[in-house]
């Protein structure tokens, strides 16, 4: 079995292949960015983008993903380290506490500016309601989502 | 590491290698284990900070960090000590061998205990500085003048920190003591660079770039799986267990029993999933777990009807019999703090002849504490043992227990080979040190012209700080003869009245309980201002004015926090249409934080919903060291806020506890979340205080007070729920 995040071929051993996606990347390839929190697909920790569509990895079996692109938080930054707008912003911002919920909170918005490069507060609302964060950083959040769209049509 | 010194000890763990290195002193108290669970000591503060060879500053972070970024905090103080910037600091969270011990991170008291000490240590290490510069250049100190990095002669010679240090060791120890030099940080005169910016916190790249920083991010070579049943209450026994076909399992490696410990170790987290899900295990609880059972352990009236209440709080010309004008019951249920990451620990044995026999990686308040706990459980020598703490995913009062760490090392001890537990949503909220349930019964009389002259709070609590398994079995009587600290948080009203009687009592629950954020100031404050603002409608007064009117002698700059807050609210013009209320509400924290918190609320009646759209918060808890930050915990406050007044409640069900995930356990989601505007006051001349838990004494009144202008109805309960108000 093979699978392909980030670009990257990677081969999954026996063991492994019934396992859901999201322990596949954090213990067998060893992508720890996305996390778990609640495992039952209320929270968002563990969202990654299969062929561009976010989705809770913690309730994907592996078998799913295969043959698909897969990519994850560890993505996000070019090659070169650049960091995304959508990083920079978070970071500009100051969003994060705890920092827990923040790559599921990236990649959905992530997936947010693609299906709406101008999104008002109703599109944010809506898109973010799934991506749970404890420390309560949601202001910042969509002000982030804000600046990194105005930054996205600028690059347009 | 009793007969080491401290010099010593730094140098056999290789801290003071090279460089100059400055370290607090710490007097020489031990800390035991139970002590740093529960009196977190500010004479432990310690910090170690050091200029290395290539000028650059290294940093031991004494506090562990879960989200408040108090760490950022002491870097600012370090760099505004030091003339450099934050980002010339590399901070590195210490392991329990590299260091000696820290207390507890708890109780928004890093900023508190730190920062001076953290000062005083970066000031004096720069003006050994400036004296070895003044001796290589043959000059009086008073000749060398600050600049970046380094110094500057009167002539415009510069001087850097890496021109001052070699490789070989500089020490230079400080204590509580000692005259210090002039602190940058406390200077009110000076012109700050570093303190009182709002800078970003340190490793926020890590965050958003998904970097390897949680315990269960940690990856290991021949790691294994496992996890462990837990008990729905601490003290539950195991009355049963079936444990068929777990062995049938794909992947499954090992059943471990003993005592009241049953776990599995399998080769991935799936397999661990589909053996634990096969162990069948019926527990006996040791009293009735219901929700029954719980409103009649804190059920005031009753109590009161009976007598005065266990505990007097204060008392002063107390009159039973005064003429209440506000006499009204006030119930807050439990909750959990149900932190986004769910605990998680590797544990690894080694080889007899490695430097430590057994290592922990885990997110824990106390790491000390784990160290001890662990030797105390395996029997090895505390030395033999290491933590290495990792950033937590919120803690908020909730990670000080050894027990994830326990699964860890009986797992690991079974089988030989590293394991990782990973903890399951269920299994956190099994776990939790819940915030008790309590009943507060508010009476207000006053004179003719409106003013104060009698108040009654009586109320009954599950206990907190001392609350079973938070101490050893035989201290617990012992403890609690000392009154919980915990308990009569918040509960010393910010209003004059002559006749006074603050009473209570704190009792056992059935279900577990802790320290929550702001402890038990959240629910007395939501009794007390929901009163007081009920209490000015009667009066036909308006009520930040009429709070105001009301306060201790002078409460400036309490006052202060409200009157900004109000001119905050006006802003943002409250719609004129039926269902909107805006309610206001403050209160003093550990008698050295303020705040107020306005709330603008719109209750549908259509929709049978209750929308908090706008908060606005208003705080002064001294110096602002770091505003933004400050300001991103009034919002994580305010988001608390509307959780605690309108959705959570940890169900308990029979002998169960009924909440096992976000769906049975709301907790505030993004369209529920109001916009938040934040005002930081800051008071340069004030040693700063931890703002982690400060504004959540404040919000929940203020929705209240809102639902209740916006619907003529006074909400008695929390959470609120539509029903109540309709
Ligand atoms: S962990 Fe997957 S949605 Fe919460
Ligand atoms: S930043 Fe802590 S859960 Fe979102």
């Amino acid at each position: 079995m093979k699978l392909k995040v980030n670009g990257t071929e990677y081969e999954i051993a026996s063991d492994w292949q019934d396992e859901s996606l999201l322990d596949v990347l954090r213990d067998h390839l060893g992508l720890t960015g996305t996390r778990f929190s609640c495992g039952i697909g209320v929270c968002g920790a563990c969202m990654v983008h299969i062929d561009d569509s976010p989705t809770n990895s913690c309730l994907t079996p592996v078998s799913i993903a295969v043959g698909k692109e897969i990519m994850t938080i560890e993505g996000l930054a070019a090659n070169d380290g650049t960091l995304h707008p959508l990083q920079q912003a978070w970071i500009d911002e100051a969003v994060p506490q705890c920092g827990y919920c923040q790559s599921g909170q990236l990649m959905r918005a992530l997936s947010l500016l693609r299906e709406k490069p101008d999104p008002d507060d109703t599109d944010i609302d809506q898109a973010m309601n799934g991506n749970l964060c404890r420390c309560g950083t949601y202001p910042r959040i969509k002000r982030s989502i804000r600046k990194a769209a105005l930054v996205l049509r600028e690059v347009k | 590491m009793a007969q080491l010194t401290r010099r010593n000890f730094l140098i056999a763990t290789g801290w003071i290698a090279a460089g100059a290195t400055v370290l607090y002193k710490l007097g020489d108290r031990a800390i035991a284990v139970a002590p740093t669970i529960i009196f977190p000591d500010e004479g432990m503060a310690a910090t170690w900070i050091q200029i290395r060879p290539d000028g650059s500053c290294l940093m031991y972070f004494p506090r562990m960090d879960m989200g408040q970024n108090a760490n950022t905090g002491l870097a600012q103080i370090v760099a505004e000590e030091l003339n450099i910037s934050i980002n010339d600091i590399e901070a590195v969270q210490p392991s329990t061998s590299e260091v000696p011990p820290l207390a507890v991170t708890a109780g928004s008291m890093s900023l508190t205990a730190f920062s001076r000490p953290t000062a005083i240590a970066a000031a004096t290490l720069r003006e050994n500085m400036r004296e070895r510069a003044a001796k290589m250049l043959k000059l009086s100190s008073k000749d060398i003048l600050d600049d970046t990095a380094g110094f500057r002669t009167t002539d415009g010679r510069m001087v850097n920190y890496a021109d001052l240090v070699n490789l070989s060791a500089i020490y230079v120890e400080i204590d509580e003591e000692s005259p210090h030099p002039n602190l940058y940080t406390f200077d009110t005169q000076r012109q700050k660079k570093q303190v009182g910016q709002p800078a970003r916190p340190l490793g926020i790249k890590g965050i958003v770039t998904g970097a390897p920083l949680y315990s269960a991010d940690v990856q290991m070579k021949d790691v294994l799986f496992g996890r462990a049943v837990r008990p729905p209450v601490h003290n539950a026994e195991i009355a049963a267990v079936d444990t068929t076909g777990v062995n049938t399992v794909p992947g499954f490696l090992k059943l471990v029993q003993e005592d009241k410990f049953i776990g599995v170790i399998c080769k991935t987290p799936g397999s661990v999933n589909a053996a634990m899900s096969r162990l069948k295990v019926t527990w006996q609880v040791k009293q009735p777990i219901n929700q029954k059972e719980i409103d009649r352990l804190v059920n005031v009236d009753k109590e009161l009807a009976d007598g005065n209440l266990e505990n007097t709080f204060h008392e002063e010309s107390h009159r039973s019999d005064a003429n209440w004008k506000i006499d009204l019951r006030f119930d807050v249920q439990i909750q959990s703090h149900a932190a986004q990451e769910p605990r998680a620990a590797i544990a690894r044995f080694n080889d007899e002849g490695s430097e430590h026999l057994l290592e922990i990686w885990t997110g824990t308040q106390d790491p000390w504490a784990m160290k001890r706990f662990a030797a105390m459980h395996t029997g090895l020598d505390e030395k033999a043992i290491v933590i290495y703490p990792q950033r937590m995913g919120g803690g908020f009062g909730g990670r000080e227990h050894y027990e994830v760490e326990y699964d860890a090392v009986c797992l690991t001890a079974a089988i030989g080979r590293p394991v990782k537990v990973q903890w399951t949503r269920r299994d956190e909220f099994m776990a939790a040190r819940n915030r008790p349930a309590s009943a507060h019964r508010i009476r207000i009389a006053t004179d003719d012209t409106g003013k104060l002259s009698d108040w009654w709070h009586a109320y009954i609590s599950g206990h907190v700080i001392f609350a079973r398994d938070r101490l050893p079995g035989w201290l617990l009587p012992v403890a609690r003869l000392a009154g919980d600290d915990g308990v009569v948080r918040g509960a010393n009203p910010a209003y004059a009245a002559p006749h006074q009687r603050v009473e209570y009592k704190d009792v056992d629950f059935p279900v577990d309980l802790g320290v929550w954020r702001s402890l038990n100031a959240a629910p007395s404050l939501f009794a007390i201002e929901s009163a007081m603002d009920e209490l000015a409608l009667q009066l036909g007064e308006d009520p930040v004015k009429y709070k105001i009117s009301q306060m201790k002698g002078e409460l400036p700059r309490l006052k202060a926090c409200l009157e900004r807050v109000r001119d905050m609210a006006k802003r943002r013009p409250l719609p004129q249409s039926e269902g909107y209320g805006r309610g206001f509400a403050c209160g003093i924290y550990e008698g050295r934080c303020f705040v107020a918190v306005s709330a603008d609320v719109h209750v549908d009646r259509e929709k049978e919903q209750i929308t908090v759209e706008h908060m606005c918060c208003a705080q002064d808890v001294g110096m602002a060291v770091n505003p933004d930050q400050l300001s991103a915990q009034m919002e994580s406050n305010m988001a608390w806020s509307v959780g605690m007044a309108l959705l959570e409640q940890l169900e308990v069900g029979d002998d169960d506890i009924k909440s096992s995930n976000f769906d049975n356990y709301p907790i505030v989601r993004m369209a529920e979340m109001p916009s938040v505007d934040t005002a930081v006051i800051d008071q340069p001349a004030i040693p700063p205080a931890g703002a982690g838990e400060v504004a959540l004494i404040a919000g929940p009144p203020a929705i209240a007070n809102a639902i209740r202008r916006a619907t003529g109805v006074r909400a008695l309960k929390l959470p609120i729920s539509f029903a109540d108000i309709e």
